[in-house]
């Protein structure tokens, strides 16, 4: 496999755009990633997008195929990925794939979303061998109830307190209002986290994420092309996809089999383990990371179930600002889902844009000082996950 | 006006009691609810599945509280009520999720001892009383 340099990113900002199409999010995201990479559209050899469920696409998730008409039909070769949320980097995967293997040596990766208004939905079909629809109708469980359910089992065996759950959507926003591509770019604090709405008890409304529209997209291309480019680019150092255990934890339907041990998100944590070991760095190596908030359970969760730091130690990194852009393990110095809302199928790209622009220096007040190895991941519908890990 | 299951198949009072109705594997005892015409336990040498019924006993390893309507297809009676709801672990292997039956919600505890139950959960549109699994303290 050849290495693989990341050359341009662009990003459309993350918030509501009632009058703009996602064609519209993703062009805006495709040209400033050309143009950061010093291309043209026609200098592209492939695309990789991510299939979005909620818009554009023509119904088939076919939306590498919009942004191809949109850009110019030159008759690139097209790959459209479904994965839930993890999309986006799953898609990524198949771009470093494609340059990886020699059969391209630049290739266009892009992921961009519209949202409906409110919680995600199921199909609506009444079918009663959905394990959606029988959570929803025989438990009257929603989506987010899942996380609610992990936090409060965390409560009970690290001792996690409501008010440092709160402190984890307090630095989000925070390093939000730094981000100009974030949605919520007001800082908050303790007190108005905890008073913010209750949806699913532990969870408040300001530690849950929004949806959000948005799109990202990243110019991957050969070391030989890079160097023309470039004299500082970011490489790909590792990129991994990854499915969910069967002795996984988490049910994914109604019922499962009690697990023989505490495994849980095995799909997260197989792909990061994966992405680390392609890059030949360990858990000290990271100087950022860049990982799936949808609730703040998962910044205290996510790096003790993957050797980060050890269990029950994620509060004290916590509370001792060592999570912070400045601090001894910075998590989600973007602002993270907390700030950016929930595009879906474009989350991964814009972690990875923001991986890019802390290994280059470039990410202006939330910039990890000395950033030189980074690691983004995702975790989506049907036990998906990915992580990527770039360095200079 | 009678009473029906909120989905058939799922579950049923039993001479025993309440039961959920699944399935398992003889090989390697994998729990499966609901029913699985296969095993997929990729350790599994061979799939042998059978039906199989789970409960009523085990613990509450995880809880939260539905603290607004939820949205479709969930249904409720009006006006809605809070409940409490999270992952049971069946002593019989079987992690199924489901609703807690407490009066007093402050009451619901991690781990704590529960069997289960088959309660009204919403009255459909022809006033029929829709019932489903839950679980009460024990």
């Amino acid at each position: 496999m050849r290495e693989v340099a990341a050359v341009g990113f662009g990003m459309h900002p993350w918030g509501k755009f009632e009058d703009k199409s996602v064609t519209e999010l993703c062009r805006h995201a495709v040209e400033a990633s050309l143009q950061d990479a010093g291309v043209q559209w026609r200098d592209v050899e492939a695309v990789a997008a991510a299939s979005s469920r909620f818009s554009g696409g023509k119904g088939w998730g076919l939306n590498g195929n919009d942004v191809v008409e949109d850009m110019g039909s030159t008759g690139v070769p097209v790959y459209n990925l479904s994965a839930g949320c993890s999309a986006g980097a799953n898609a990524f995967n198949i771009g470093y794939t494609l340059v990886a293997s020699g059969a391209h040596d630049m290739v266009m990766v892009v992921g961009g979303e519209k949202m409906p208004k409110g919680f995600i939905q199921t199909s609506g079909v009444e079918e009663h061998t959905d394990p959606e629809f029988l959570r929803q109708r025989c438990i009257g469980m929603p989506g987010p109830a899942f996380w609610a359910v992990l936090c409060r089992r965390r409560m009970h065996e690290h001792g996690t307190t409501e008010e440092q759950m709160a402190k984890v959507a307090v630095k989000a926003r925070k390093n939000g209002a730094l981000n100009p591509n974030a949605r919520y770019r007001k800082e908050t604090n303790v007190e108005e986290v905890l008073k913010s709405a209750l949806v699913v008890y532990p969870l408040h409304l300001f530690e849950i994420c929004a949806v959000s529209d948005g799109a990202a997209a990243v110019v991957l291309c050969s070391a030989e092309k890079a160097k023309q480019l470039t004299t500082k680019p970011v490489w790909v150092g590792g990129s991994a996809v990854a499915t969910a255990r069967f002795d996984d934890g988490i049910t994914r339907g109604i019922g499962g089999m009690v697990p023989p041990g505490i495994t849980h998100h095995s799909e997260a944590k197989a792909a990061v383990a994966k992405a680390m070991s392609q890059a030949g760095v360990g858990p000290k190596d990271l100087s950022l990371v860049e990982l799936q908030d949808n609730t703040v359970y998962y910044e205290l969760a996510f790096p003790e179930e993957w050797g980060l730091c050890e269990p029950g130690q994620a509060e004290w990194l916590l509370e001792h600002d060592e999570t912070t852009p400045t601090g001894k393990l910075p998590i989600n110095p973007s602002g993270g889902f907390i700030s950016f809302g929930e595009a879906t199928t474009a989350q991964g790209l814009f972690q990875i844009c923001e991986l890019g622009w802390q290994l280059r220096g470039e990410a202006g007040a939330r910039q990890v000082p000395n950033a030189k190895v980074g690691m983004s991941q995702t975790i989506g519908l049907g036990g998906n996950a990915t992580a990527v890990v770039l360095k200079n | 006006m009678a009473t029906v299951h909120a989905v058939e198949g799922l579950f049923a009072d039993t001479p025993n009691g309440p039961r959920l109705l699944g399935s398992r594997c003889a090989t390697c005892s994998a729990p499966y609810f609901p029913k699985s015409p296969v095993c997929h336990n990729p350790e599994c040498t061979e799939s042998k599945i059978e039906d199989a019924e789970f409960g009523p006993t085990g613990k509450l390893w995880g809880f939260t509280f539905q603290v607004f309507p939820p949205p479709p297809p969930a249904k409720y009676d009006e006006p809605f009520k809070p409940y409490p709801m999270g992952f049971i672990d069946l002593d019989d292997g079987l992690r199924v999720l489901g609703q807690v039956s407490i009066e007093d919600l402050t009451k619901v505890a991690v781990d704590m001892p529960v069997e289960m139950v088959i309660e009204p959960l919403f009255h459909d549109e022809d006033g029929n009383e829709v019932v489903t699994w839950k679980f009460k303290p024990s």
